[in-house]
């Protein structure tokens, strides 16, 4: 039990996705400029890899290792990964289309984005068990969602202060993100014992 | 022609000026050869990939279009990690799996998406090699600068002498994040002067 | 006939990927190896360079020197660091109280921070350090011949290190006395 709480807080809090490992950078300053859609892509991205982290680990446990095709393992990754979406896309959108009205145009961009795949490697390199691996993915999906959530909030400030023009854009996002890693640096202290 | 190939090196520069490819942008630029480590295999996946999607567009059908580039491109990163592994273990170790992540760089699929798929095989090759050679610049000069204030050298050769505080946290993620920002920022004057 | 092709393009690329990958992964595959073989015997000569003759035990590795004197005996120890897991290669005098040296096979901890446990400065601690009663780490310079002082603002990747030695080192006093 404690060793899956300990994944959780350094997941969601010291070794943040965003933060320490940069995977899922594209979205995270693509979509963090309104809350809204903050909110939306979080939610995907942690639907997605709470059920990629679980599948992924099957088909690498009970078919790659066991027939000795490692060699296969990326090949294999990202395949499952884009049909996991998709098939996730088409059943959303057959039981719940309001539920796909809010994460539908999210799910596709999720495909490309390096979080899930690098979920997924992270996963194998530590070695995690089933059950530490779907709190791993949980939980990674969670820090994902609360940095760009803190994010859109404060470029949605931003918008109303003065920065110097050649700063402008994506070159604030960036430092905004730095300081952000900064204070999340902070965190680093709660694993200790 | 010529355009083609020189868009990618500034006016389009994948990193500076269309910010894609972010995660191994920031994330093994802890120091200038791990940058260029990183730049080479992605000079190498890109071109080939471009090439090979290139070649066989015609045969390719757009509805499986986006998996038959990723099973492509999933191939050459894989080859580029054997090539790491058996020739170079030092630098496959310092990279770790930011070398399989070169399969979501968005710079990759997108150059699929957006050029080869619709050019000759030589455009789509002249096309990716400005892209990735753009690439590797930025990822030198970001791994050269971060390494220089950080640690005080550049490809480990010591460049400024002991009275330099190290300011470590440019080695660390929070550094990324204030280096590229504030290179953007640099790129941007540069761009605004030339105008 | 549309479905066709697409399952058709979609197998031929499928088995050309699978084809070139594991014809190079058959190049490759005996290099990969040696590196690995390389690396190991690398670190065992810099742990202990007076070392001659090498003899590989089931999972460990006994060291002699010219004159076919034991020298020690080396390990490899794994276990989960600040960020991932930590392999650590290191030697223990014949009479298992006191360590030889440690080399960091692989890590993943923060590079600035937690990488120093790979630092010269760091690993050299561990120069007959003695393991009896076990192995303690302080955040201050140590005083007794069993401590070690932690890296600075690393306190957690330090600990790692001491923790994975400590157990193996426990496991193999065992699992020797047995025998």
């Amino acid at each position: 039990m404690r060793d899956l709480f300990l994944i959780f807080l350094s997941a969601v809090l010291v070794n943040n996705f965003v933060l320490t490992y940069f995977l899922g950078i594209c979205p995270f300053l693509g979509v963090s400029s309104s809350y809204e859609q903050a909110v939306g892509m979080g939610l995907a991205v942690t639907f997605v890899m709470s059920l990629a982290s679980s599948i992924c680990w099957i088909f690498y446990h009970l078919i790659l290792v066991k027939f000795g095709l490692l060699i296969l393992e990326y090949v294999v990754f990202i395949l499952v990964i884009a049909s996991l979406v998709q098939i996730v896309e088409m059943f959303i959108r057959k039981y719940s289309p309001s539920l796909y009205q809010s994460l539908g145009i999210y799910l596709p961009l999720i495909t490309t984005n390096c979080a899930i795949l690098g979920l997924v490697l992270f996963m194998v390199i530590r070695d995690y068990n089933f059950i530490q691996s779907v709190v791993f993915g949980f939980s990674s999906g969670l820090g994902f969602s609360l940095v760009l959530v803190m994010m859109a909030g404060i470029r949605e400030e931003l918008k109303f202060s003065d920065i110097p023009q050649i700063l402008k854009g994506a070159s604030i996002t960036l430092i905004t993100a730095g300081i952000l890693a900064l204070a999340f640096m902070g965190f680093s202290g709660l694993i200790s014992s | 022609m010529k355009n083609v190939f020189k868009k990618g090196l500034w006016e389009n520069h994948p990193i500076f000026k269309q910010l894609l490819g972010m995660c191994p942008t920031l994330a093994v630029t802890t120091s200038a050869i791990n940058g260029l480590s990183m730049g080479l295999a992605i000079i190498f996946v890109l071109n080939f990939s471009s090439g090979i999607v290139s070649l066989i567009r015609k045969f390719i059908p757009p509805q499986v279009r986006i998996a038959v580039y990723t099973i492509i491109i999933a191939t050459f990163v894989t080859l580029a990690d054997l090539f790491l592994k058996a020739f170079f273990p030092s630098i496959s170790k310092a990279l770790g799996p930011y070398v399989p992540l070169i399969v979501v760089n968005c710079i990759i699929l997108g150059r699929a998406e957006a050029f080869s798929s619709k050019n000759p095989p030589k455009l789509a090759l002249l096309d990716s090699l400005g892209v990735s050679l753009g690439f590797l610049w930025g990822l030198v000069l970001l791994g050269s600068l971060r390494e220089l204030l950080g640690a005080g050298t550049i490809f480990g050769i010591k460049v400024l002498g002991d009275f330099f505080e190290k300011w470590v946290v440019m080695v660390l993620p929070a550094g990324a994040f204030l280096v590229l920002g504030f290179l953007v920022g640099v790129i941007n004057y540069i761009e605004r002067k030339r105008r | 006939m549309k479905t066709l092709r697409v399952v058709l393009v979609l197998t031929l690329v499928s088995v050309f990927s699978a084809g070139t990958l594991s014809f190079f992964e058959l190049l490759a595959e005996k290099r990969i190896a040696e590196n690995e073989k390389r690396e190991i015997e690398e670190s065992i000569f810099t742990i202990v360079p007076q070392t001659e003759k090498i003899e590989e035990v089931k999972d460990y590795y006994k060291l002699f020197d010219k004159e076919g004197d034991l020298l020690g005996y080396i390990f490899l120890a794994e276990g989960q660091g600040y960020q991932g897991p930590v392999k650590i290669l290191f030697g223990l005098k014949p009479n298992l109280e006191e360590l030889l040296g440690i080399e960091i096979i692989s890590h993943q901890e923060t590079p600035g921070l937690g990488a120093k446990i790979d630092s010269g400065e760091f690993k050299q601690q561990f120069r007959r350090l003695r393991v009896l009663p076990k192995i303690e780490y302080l955040k201050k310079k140590p005083s007794l011949p069993n401590q070690i002082q932690a890296i600075t603002a690393a306190t957690v990747s330090s600990r790692s290190v001491v923790n994975i030695l400590n157990k193996k080192i426990d496991q193999i006093r065992k699992e020797f006395k047995k025998r």
